[in-house]
């Protein structure tokens, strides 16, 4: 042909393999190849050519000028791996460049959270985004994580995130609020049973996950959307050879730190001393302390090395306009607590298809298996009963058999070691997530996705508690099995249309419209029976059916259908805006209160595309500045809070029934608003970017369970809360919150050889009541530990939710004149013996100035918000070596520590306590700061700031050592990438906090009771040996 | 249904589907009729705990303890932080609350189809509830806030107190509607159908109110009530064959003699089984159901007032060789062992402790026991008539009274009295200066027959602190003599020797007048710091 040339080449992917079947056109003309098995490919280009495009499914599509040259060399790039910073973000309904978002998006790929042996993807961020605040409530296997982005925005609803797993919804909320309060678990001491709702997912699995900080950028999510929405996109198949991946580690954990506790000789002292004070004779055995032994180290017992392993592989490539993504994996933790382990299985398929150039399918499939044990749980369980154990008392008699307290050692404690192994309290829980959609380009610009997924949830609860004899004291005749099945069905129908079209080059428009349909099922059942024959078979049929109980509850059918609409207009790069508009209509209301509008709009401006800026490009680029508005709702509430019913409790004389709860007709959604600032921008050449973040949240009808107090609807008493009528849900009072997120990365050295990035996000939070309900004057929040049912925090208006109240200590009565000149507290006169006020009690202060100590002094005594978080991570490259250091921190926060009652109140019988309150205030031991023993309850155990510490900390989070085989040398072998690493996490935490762990989190994702710790599972520590392989 | 318009409105109503909605129930005679049955059973677990008897039991000298989550109770330290005292209060405003619901709801709910006796009867007996929930709070703390309706105060919950005069007044009020509108019963054998509260238990209830209200004329009017109209029969006496003890076996719930009785589901779990033997019972041996931690054991004060020939003692208290068939069968009974000690007083509580499941129909479970409660027994009515006709005096021969006091000691097998002496503090003819010994260590001792009948009949039955706080009068903020029986008794411990040496060491310098009033729990305090001030009177509705 006249003019034509010949362009040969070789098209290979980042990794430099050979790319086989891409299509490589001439632009605007009709003359299209396809490169062959090896990547080759040979053109013949007609004279008007000047353009050849590389397009190949899952790569950026690329196009060159041809220049005249003969041969064209290229490199395509993965469209959705996050190897240089073009990438894409999900923002709901759709996806966008990342440098054209107008709202505030935190994103952390892949390779951000490899390699980090946690088990659950919410525990990985923590540290990773900016302004996403994540505590484990438990270090426990399987359980719930506290994550809350920019803080908190309501008081009684769930705080946690819309998880938006492959575009399946997840809820956050551990403890099922929205369907029927009920966690999947059950627990044997009254303790935390909240389950991590996204442990099914296989962290491994996981391509990225975006988390939608600001209004603008959730709104388009409207009613679920105020505490924010973290998009998870798993792994699709890449374009290539058939690829093989395998990761797998192995390592061990183990407890960092155990609180001093006394040994036998210190113990017999103070039992000594306990017995003077109480006053009945002190024990013969210990006449002589200074001739016993250590005696028995509780915490050694239930503590122990535990090894944890996962190994995931992976199959996935992409063909013939397909590609394709499997996996299975195992992970198995077991727990560094006696009697706690974590297993879990998961497969996953992920598919799509062009199988038209007009229609596109694809589908989502995964399943997982889970099985947890947890025989004491968290708080009040395991940990709790071992510090109080006695160091007298042994773990086995002489004969192998399990020991415990003696018949009159009222307040001894059942053996912890017994108790660990031989409960049984376990839950196994199933979860298929999965979906199908269908692309259909309708015109060029106009595509319709239609959508349909699912998310079911199974699980299995049992309890059984066995016969045993750790006699005299604890004995048990007679079995006791608790199951309970709880299921949840979970569907979602979405269809929409996307318009994208860029008008005389400079104008681009993405429109989305659609509508959505979401139902919820939710049922559970319960059954119990008890006197079994045998300890081994422990199942329903096999319990006395006379004891047996029965229990079920179906949930009402919780629909939420919505319209939405978003456009996002951009010109010349420079200018854009964003408006989104959704309407929800929700079951959970009352007819004539169903329907709620969320708009919310978003604008940004590339200040570094301005003619202006240019001669600054090289200090400054990519600089933008982001505003955004929007109003999203909160609609984790319960189902028919509209209405009363009737709970069936049995009682004596057959199915007796109480009213459920204080109904609210008029309850409607809430409306939280947030306003965004945001700047973001690269410095000295791309080498440090940087984004930062204010932002301010505030709400209207803000949405609240009413805190009422017992005298108009009674309250758990003697831990039943039978009969107790719930308060009722209402709309009013106001939460405003500020705050502002950095996130930096920096790329401090960039050689062949070595590299050295730092990244660190730091958030600062903080929030205000600014009103509360009609008649609401505070909301006062209680703990119960042991005998005691304390109030420890207090929430007004003017102060943080969740602020500690209580007494203030001045100091310790140590003299009789300070104990005559003092104000009277609370009416005890100067007299020894638990009821009066005497030397070696503690002196609070007159805060109001009446002359007495009374209720009316107590005030605020910290805030459990921490001041800022903050995460580093350095990652350094040599060669084939990798190094990364995490860091993760919290400053500010004050912790309530409530396992001090137990463990420092001085005020049992045959009970452990830490060790330094061994030294009590006596006459003789004047200086001590330990108020003196009481039996029982006493002023000196009131919430008061002797309880209350420091929860900063800064935690060694993760370290991991890598080496990676050189490629010539994986080449020999066949392998794609190879690479060694070893990984320890939780190395260390520097702190004041004198608990076992300074991270708290909420007990039970309650916010009012954050940092409040009655005795949690700390966090292990874990060292870990992996491999990261693909061929 | 695609598109909201046009979705019908029906698609967005989802009521509960395991739940009958309150528009739904109260549509028949049955309904009405279960809707009460709530009242008599878990709202009561927490004061049944362990915090109701502390308080009557402990407090009143008849139960000791090491234990730390009582001990308060038994040296009058009790805050307003302490876990039982909280359980007390929840619980019986759970009861109130829910009492208040069918009170509110069935005048609107009911169709007018049922039969308006049957609402009627199902008012009374919540009112009734409700006015023993309030007899029981007003005792316990004294002026408490009257809620009629919880909707009155969810907008605005700070609540004053009210007066204890007005209490008293709100439970009569309630009585009496119960006792004008519960159905008429007469009672026999041992029946489900004795379990529900009658106009009787109302005037039973009355009597017993009015006695604290120190209105003797109302307080002999309802107890002649009563036992003039044969409702009732008394254990051994009007039936045959039945001694004291068996009021408290499990197979005898709802007998002739119950006049109020919490219902207890033995296979309803924690929190709707009865929960008293799982604290007291001395060991699991009893229980067979790994509770039975023996927190509370008779004082040395209470085992003195037993004559040894008192058929109670063996049914209230357990001495080491005391045994007993009915507990434990399938081991052949249950003995005492020889070095049970559990509070040092070489003793430990019988009465309400009914053995492992198998001894009772194989229901009952840890912490939840089948045997009913009583709240009010009809022996109870023999001593409120005999105290009412007294109206005070310290002593009587009047034969009506005798007769009502002596039919309750020839039941416990003591002799009859000639007359009821209850003078108050006598010289102590024993008395030795500086003895410990048991009679001998006070100068003077008190002397009440009436009072002395009650302890030994209703010990362990949650009553005798109450008796205590009375005795000083109605409303009395002041409590000279009470004051002075509880620093008397011996709470103390003693030695191994048989037979023991008592240590001395239980007598009280705590107690004050203040100590008749227990603080209204902190949390409530704290939500409520009205409940701080001084109460107001209450507006009638």
């Amino acid at each position: 042909q006249n003019g034509s040339t010949v362009v040969k080449g070789t098209i290979t992917d980042e990794k430099g393999v050979t790319l086989p079947g891409v299509t490589i056109s001439v632009k605007n003309a009709q003359i299209s190849v396809i490169s062959n098995i090896d990547g080759n490919y040979t053109i013949t280009v007609p004279a008007t050519g000047k353009v050849l495009t590389f397009s190949f499914i899952g790569m950026e599509r690329q196009e060159v000028s041809i220049n005249g040259r003969g041969v064209i060399n290229i490199t395509l790039k993965s469209s959705t791996t996050s190897l240089n910073d073009v990438n894409v973000v999900a923002i709901g309904y759709g996806t966008q460049r990342k440098q054209d978002v107008n709202g505030a998006i935190s994103s952390v790929k892949a390779a951000d959270i490899a390699n980090i042996p946690q088990v659950s993807v919410d525990q990985l961020l923590q540290g990773k985004a900016a302004g996403v605040t994540i505590t484990q409530n438990s270090g426990g296997p399987g359980s719930a994580t506290s994550v809350h982005i920019r803080g908190i925005t309501s008081l009684t609803l769930s705080n946690e995130p819309l998880y938006i797993i492959d575009g399946v919804p997840v809820s956050g909320d551990a403890n099922n609020r929205t369907t029927s309060g009920r966690s999947q678990q059950l627990s044997g001491n009254n303790g935390e049973t909240g389950v991590s709702p996204l442990s099914f997912l296989n962290p491994s699995d996981i391509e990225s996950i975006d988390v939608l900080k600001d209004a603008s950028a959730t709104a388009i999510y409207g009613s679920r959307a105020s505490n924010g929405v973290i998009i998870i996109t798993t792994k699709k198949g890449k374009a290539g050879n058939f690829r093989v991946g395998y990761d797998g580690y192995y390592g061990i954990q183990q407890q960092g730190t155990q609180l001093p506790m006394l040994n036998l000789k210190q113990y017999a002292k103070l039992q000594n001393a306990l017995a003077d004070v109480i006053g009945i004779s002190r024990r013969g055995e210990f006449a002589n302390p200074e001739l016993l032994g250590e005696g028995t180290n509780w915490q050694d017992e239930i503590f122990k090395t535990a090894a944890q392993q996962s190994h995931q592989l992976s199959f996935s490539g992409a063909k013939d306009n397909t590609d394709y993504y499997i996996s299975t994996g195992f992970v198995n933790q077991d727990g560094t607590v006696l009697g706690n382990d974590y297993k879990r299985y998961n497969v996953r398929a992920n598919i799509n298809s062009q199988v038209k150039s007009w229609f596109k399918v694809g589908g989502t499939m995964a399943g997982s298996y889970s099985f947890q044990n947890t025989s004491l749980s968290n708080n009040t369980g395991i940990i709790y009963t071992a510090l109080l154990s006695a160091p007298d008392q042994v773990v086995y008699n002489a004969d192998g058999t399990f020991a415990g307290p003696q018949a009159d050692q009222v307040g001894g404690q059942n053996n912890p070691v017994q108790q660990a192994l031989r409960i049984t309290n376990n839950l196994a829980r199933y979860n298929f997530n999965g979906g199908l959609y269908a692309d259909i380009k309708i015109l060029k610009d106009l595509t319709l996705r239609s959508e349909g997924n699912g998310d079911l949830n199974f699980s299995a609860a049992k309890l059984f508690r066995p016969t045993y004899n750790n006699g005299p004291r604890f004995v048990n005749l007679t079995a006791s099995l608790q199951e309970y099945n709880s299921n949840s069905v979970y569907w979602t129908w979405k269809e929409y249309l996307t318009y994208t079209h860029t008008f005389a080059k400079k104008h681009y428009l993405q429109a989305t419209a659609g509508h959505e349909l979401i139902n919820i099922n939710y049922k559970d059942n319960s059954a119990g029976v008890q006197s079994f024959l045998s300890n081994d078979l422990q199942s329903l049929s096999l319990g006395d059916a006379k004891t047996a109980t029965l229990g079920e509850y179906i949930g009402p059918t919780d629909v939420l259908e919505s319209a939405f609409a978003r456009a996002i207009y951009t010109y010349n790069d420079r200018y854009s805006l964003t408006a989104t508009f959704r309407s929800d209509r929700s079951s959970k209301f009352a007819q004539g209160h169903q329907t709620g509008y969320f708009p919310s709009f978003g604008a940004s401006w590339r200040l570094s595309e301005e003619p202006f800026f240019q001669n600054l490009k090289s200090v400054a680029d990519n600089v933008k500045i982001r505003l955004g508005y929007g109003q999203t709702g909160n609609q984790a509430v319960p189902n028919y809070l509209y209405g009363s019913a009737l709970n069936a409790v049995v009682t004596g004389q057959g199915t007796g029934f109480g009213i459920d709860k204080i109904a609210n007709p008029n309850l409607t959604w809430e409306t939280a608003i947030q306003k965004n600032l945001g700047l973001d921008f690269s410095l000295f050449n791309n080498r440090i970017d940087a984004s930062v973040d204010f932002w301010k949240k505030s709400s209207k009808n803000f949405l609240f369970q009413a805190a009422l107090p017992a005298f108009l609807v009674g309250q758990t008493a003697e831990y039943s809360g039978t009969g107790v009528i719930s308060p009722p849900y209402v709309n009013g009072g106001e939460l405003k919150a500020n705050g502002f997120d950095i996130s930096i990365t920096s790329r401090n050295i960039v050689s062949k050889n070595f590299k050295w990035n730092t990244s660190i996000v730091f958030s600062h939070y903080a929030n205000k009541v600014a009103s509360l309900y009609t008649g609401v004057p505070f909301i006062s929040q209680n703990v119960t530990t042991s005998f005691l049912a304390l109030p420890v925090t207090r929430t007004q208006v003017g102060t943080s939710v969740g602020e500690f109240y209580g007494y203030k200590v001045k100091d310790l009565f140590r003299t009789p004149e300070q104990l005559r000149n003092a104000p009277i507290q609370f009416g005890r006169p100067m007299q020894t013996g638990s009821g009066g006020t005497y030397l070696g009690d503690i002196q609070y202060e007159d805060l109001n100035n009446d002359g007495k100590i009374d209720a009316n002094d107590q005030t605020f005594l910290g805030n459990p918000n921490p001041k800022f978080t903050y995460g580093i991570t350095n990652n350094f490259s040599y060669k084939s070596l990798d190094l990364s250091i995490f860091l993760n921190g919290s400053y500010g926060a004050k912790i309530f520590n409530v396992l001090n009652y137990q463990i420092a109140g001085l005020g049992s019988l045959y009970q452990n306590q830490v060790a330094y309150v061994a030294s009590f205030w006596a006459p003789s031991n004047p200086t001590s700061n330990v108020p003196r023993p009481v039996a029982g309850d006493n002023p000196n155990l009131l919430n008061s700031d002797r309880f209350i510490e420091s929860g900063s900390f800064l935690r060694i989070q993760n370290v991991t050592l890598g080496f990676t085989l050189p490629s010539s040398l994986a080449k020999k072998i066949k392998v794609e990438r190879l690479r060694f690493y070893a990984s320890g996490q939780n190395l260390y935490v520097f702190t004041p906090y004198k608990g076992l762990d300074p991270e708290i989190g909420s007990v039970n994702q309650n916010v009012f009771l954050t940092n409040v710790d009655l005795g949690r599972f700390p966090i292990p520590r874990t060292i870990v040996f992996g491999v990261n392989a693909s061929f | 249904c695609v598109v909201s318009s046009s979705c019908k409105n029906e698609y967005f109503d989802r009521p509960p589907k395991s739940q009958i909605t309150v528009d739904n129930f109260y549509q028949n005679a049955e309904q009405v009729n279960a809707s009460t049955l709530l009242l008599y059973s878990a709202p009561w677990f927490g004061y049944s705990g362990k915090g109701g008897w502390s308080i009557t039991e402990m407090s009143g000298g008849n139960g000791r303890t090491y234990s730390a989550d009582i001990i308060n109770f038994q040296d009058f330290s009790v805050t307003g932080t302490n876990f039982e005292i909280s359980a007390v209060w929840n619980s019986l405003y759970i009861e109130v609350a829910q009492a208040n619901a069918i009170i509110n709801n069935l005048p609107t709910k009911v169709p007018a189809s049922v039969d308006g006796a049957v609402v009627n009867n199902a008012l009374g007996e919540a009112r009734l509830w409700r006015a023993l929930a309030y007899f029981h709070l007003v005792r316990v703390f004294g002026a408490v806030p009257i809620i009629e309706n919880t909707f009155d105060y969810v907008a605005d919950y700070q609540v004053p107190r009210h007066q204890v005069t007005d209490v008293y007044k709100f439970i009569v009020n309630d009585l009496k509607f119960a006792e004008a509108n519960c159905y008429a019963k007469t009672r026999s054998g041992v029946s489900p159908s004795n379990a529900k509260v009658s106009s009787g238990s109302a005037s039973a209830l009355l009597a017993k109110v009015y006695l604290y209200m120190q209105d003797y004329a109302n307080a002999l009017a309802e107890a002649n009530k009563v036992i003039n109209s044969g409702e009732f029969k008394l254990y051994g006496i009007d039936v045959p064959g039945k001694s004291f003890a068996d009021l408290f076996l499990t197979a005898n719930n709802n007998n002739e003699e119950s006049v109020v009785a919490l219902q207890w589901a033995g296979n309803g779990g924690y929190g709707r089984g009865n929960p008293f033997q799982a604290a007291v019972a001395y060991n699991s041996q009893i229980t067979g159901t790994g509770d039975g931690y023996g927190q509370m054991a008779p004082t040395f004060d209470l085992q003195d007032k037993f004559d040894p020939n008192d058929l109670r003692r063996k049914a209230t208290y357990m001495l080491p060789g005391d045994k007993y068939p009915e507990i434990n069968q399938a081991a052949g009974g249950y003995t005492l062992p020889a070095d049970a000690n559990s509070q040092g007083t070489h003793a430990q509580v019988k009465k309400y402790v009914v053995g492992t499941p198998a001894d009772n129909g194989g229901t009952g479970g840890a912490q939840s026991s089948a045997n009913n409660t009583y709240l009010m027994r009809y022996a109870e009515l023999f001593l409120i008539k005999a105290e009412a006709i007294m109206a005070g005096a310290k002593t009587s021969a009047d034969p009506e009274a005798l007769a009502a006091i002596n039919t309750i000691r020839r039941r416990a097998g003591l002799g009859n009295l000639a007359v009821i002496d209850r003078t108050g503090f006598v010289t102590n003819p024993t008395y030795v200066a500086g003895s410990n010994k048991r009679g001998e260590h006070w100068a003077t001792v008190y002397r009440d027959d009436l009072l002395d009948e009650r302890r030994r009949e209703f010990a362990f039955e949650n009553d005798y602190f109450y008796d205590l706080m009375r005795l000083d009068g109605y409303n009395k903020t002041s409590h000279p003599i009470a004051l002075q029986i509880i620093k008397q008794q011996d709470k103390g411990t003693s030695d191994s020797q048989t037979p023991p040496n008592r240590y001395g060491n239980g007598y009280l310098t705590n107690i004050t007048d203040a100590s008749f009033v227990f603080p209204i729990p902190a949390t409530e305090t704290a939500a409520d710091p009205k409940l701080n001030e001084a109460p107001v009177p209450y507006v009638f509705k």
